[in-house]
């Protein structure tokens, strides 16, 4: 009897957990006339989270609605509720269902989901987000939208030069994957070409990488800890990238006086606020203006498929702006449009 | 005290590894005094959350209750403390829901396993499960606390020579008490009378039923000590540590602190150093990273910590033996 009891509770817990309501389309604009002739009608599919997170999901929305407007379309977005394959894809069908003409899924999460819907509505543009694909095996239909971390990383790198007072600079980030390496060694050669152009020897930038395994990226007490250990010894800006860790490591330095902290990604002035008290800016990604610009590909005819890369930068100084010299700031705005236009390497391959 | 001295063997490995330690560290001080205690200090930090939650299985074990869920007790906590926190813009309130959270939760994984005699393992894997779906679920990025936990140079203690630029410089106040409650949960376990009473319904219920102790009521007690300092720990790395929530910030923390229970022995101070080496390793990865060796792949300098902890484990094993009760519920024989 007892032992039924236990397991009833346990049972119960597991279907709760299990329960979640269906997703469904978000009625913010009127959409029965998709599908018609020259309605453009573009889908957000969100990862977990909503599209008023400040991060990824809120800034492909953001783009999908700007897109949306220059073109006469309409958007709308659905909010997935659990981090599954059958979860997306379910969602996609449901835009599909109502012949949305173009359909953004948003994080690397949703990759394998939007891969294979991709390839069963031919007719449907697909829009991955921060999804690099395997060319060989996507669809035509189908834009994988990435950026060049190494270029945001640079000019974050090169800004951070012109900030520190002691010359040392480090980086907390996490897994040593393709995109976190090219952050960090961009940031790193950034430092080094700032360095350079003030005739000062900086010692090289410290990179520490998280051991891996499956919570590299959600592991603060791993950045806050490491952040602390670079403070102790003299490092006073230090890039924080990499999800939960480096947001753990940009609290943590918030906490020490007159140091300096870099997020990534996004403007994470918002999404980590406290770390308000360090954060000078972010290595960003410009997800809005990338989604944006591809359905403007698609009105115009020129959407293509396979890997495009997007613009990257660095967020709004916000509060810092008053702080970093004019100078420095001109300098930061003159590095930047050379990276982008690649007339500046920043060697990394 | 004597007879612990006496009794001590000054040929076992614990002793010489004890005596190495500290001929390594003055060592170390002297060559390089700050980037040393640098790095005392964060093997400090990222030893004490991972101490104070093999506390929770000591807690736990130790009466005979196996308790796999601190990993989701210490989320669930975390999250509680830091909303309320955030809410209330009291970081007080904030602890003290932190704390209640892990009492709540571990009451829970008590009912079911105590009470109703469920398995335990089973039980604490629906906690953790619970933990992470609910706090995923409910998770909106944005939120903060008014402020946190502060960290300071502890007045008196931080003069210390050779310990207390390391130990007690920039810290929190969890932290600290962290310090003081593992060796108090020591004393409370092997010199007092509940602590002997804990230790016995944990290797024979039967017996201590017989000599009148409530089994039930010593484990249910013991379950929800241990929630409390699961608790603690949450409020720990989310209101002082870190000073913010993220999606699954325990990141493994509740599952190693199980290993260094195991490999602490059951006993407090030994999980407790076992914790310090383990983010003593940990803290000298990084530092290897800083020096920038960098003819080795970074790779095998971040798995050293884990490398380390294998072979103590493998030379210290054959010699662990688990509280003889843990895992069995208890139930009273009907006359």
């Amino acid at each position: 009897m007892k032992k039924r009891l236990g397991a009833s509770v346990a049972a119960a817990a597991l279907a709760l957990l299990g329960f979640t309501a269906p997703s469904s389309i978000a009625a913010t604009t009127d959409d029965s006339t998709c599908g018609n002739t020259g309605v453009i009608c573009v889908g957000v599919v969100t990862d977990i989270g909503h599209v008023t997170d400040k991060s990824f999901n809120q800034a492909a929305w953001e783009g999908a609605q700007a897109g949306a407007k220059a073109v006469g379309g309409i958007a709308n977005y659905i909010e997935s509720n659990a981090a599954t394959d059958t979860e997306y894809a379910n969602n996609m069908e449901l835009f599909a269902a109502k012949h949305y003409s173009v359909i953004v899924t948003v994080g690397y999460l949703e990759a394998n989901a939007t891969i294979t819907e991709a390839a069963k509505y031919p007719d449907i543009k697909f829009i991955g987000v921060d999804q690099f694909l395997d060319t060989t095996k996507t669809t035509p239909n189908l834009a994988g939208l990435n950026w060049h971390e190494d270029q945001a990383g640079f000019i974050a790198g090169y800004l951070s030069g012109y900030l520190t007072k002691t010359g040392k600079t480090g980086e907390v980030v996490g897994m040593n994957i393709p995109p976190v390496y090219r952050y960090a060694v961009g940031f790193a050669n950034g430092v080094a070409y700032a360095g350079k152009e003030q005739k000062k020897k900086f010692p090289a930038t410290k990179i520490i990488y998280h051991p891996a395994g499956d919570n590299a990226f959600s592991d603060p007490a791993f950045g806050a800890s490491n952040s602390a250990q670079l403070l102790s010894q003299g490092y006073d800006v230090i890039f924080a990238a990499g999800g939960g860790t480096g947001n753990g490591g940009l609290a943590r330095i918030a906490k020490s006086k007159g140091k300096y902290c870099i997020g990534v990604d996004v403007d994470q002035w918002n999404t980590v606020p406290e770390a308000q008290a360090c954060l000078v800016t972010s290595a960003e990604k410009l997800i809005a203006p990338g989604v944006a610009d591809l359905i403007g590909k698609f009105k115009a005819g020129t959407f293509a498929g396979g890997n495009v890369f997007g613009k990257v930068g660095i967020a709004p100084y916000h509060a810092f702006a008053s702080k970093i010299p004019a100078a420095v700031q001109a300098k930061v705005t003159a590095i930047t449009k050379k990276v982008l236009s690649g007339s500046l390497s920043t060697g990394v391959k | 005290m004597l007879n612990t001295i006496k009794s001590f063997n000054f040929k076992s490995w614990k002793f010489l590894l004890s005596v190495a330690t500290v001929a390594l560290w003055i060592y170390c001080y002297s060559a390089n005094m700050d980037i040393t205690n640098s790095v005392v200090a964060s093997g400090m930090r990222f030893g004490m959350p991972l101490a104070l939650a093999s506390m929770v299985g000591i807690m736990c074990e130790r009466s005979g209750v196996i308790n796999i869920g601190i990993e989701g007790t210490m989320l669930l906590s975390g999250f509680t403390g830091f909303y309320v926190a955030s809410y209330s813009k009291n970081i007080v309130i904030g602890l003290v829901i932190a704390i209640l959270t892990g009492v709540l939760t571990s009451f829970v994984h008590a009912m079911m396993t105590i009470k109703w005699g469920m398995d335990q393992i089973i039980a604490g894997t629906i906690i953790n499960i619970l933990a992470s779906g609910l706090t995923s679920f409910l998770y909106r990025e944005g939120s903060t606390v008014p402020n946190t936990w502060p960290i300071f140079d502890i007045p008196v203690l931080s003069k210390i020579p050779l310990l207390g630029a390391s130990l007690f410089s920039q810290l929190g106040p969890i932290q600290l008490f962290g310090m003081f409650l593992i060796p108090a949960i020591w004393v409370m376990m092997n010199k007092t009378r509940w602590g002997l009473r804990t230790r016995s319904v944990g290797e024979n219920p039967g017996a201590a039923d017989t000599a009148g102790i409530n089994v039930i009521r010593m484990r249910m007690t013991n379950v929800m000590i241990g929630g409390a300092i699961g608790g603690l720990v949450g409020g720990f790395i989310c209101l002082e540590l870190v000073g913010s929530f993220s999606k699954d910030f325990t990141a493994g923390t509740g599952f190693t602190a199980l290993a260094l229970m195991i490999f602490g022995r059951w006993n407090p101070l030994g999980a407790f150093a076992a914790a310090i080496l383990f983010g003593l390793a940990q803290a000298l990865a990084t530092q290897l990273q800083i020096f920038g060796v960098n003819n080795v792949p970074n790779q095998f300098i971040t798995i050293l910590p884990y490398v380390f902890t294998i072979l103590v484990l493998a030379f210290s094993a054959g010699k662990v033996r688990p509280p003889a009760a843990a895992g069995k519920p208890y139930e009273k024989e009907q006359s």
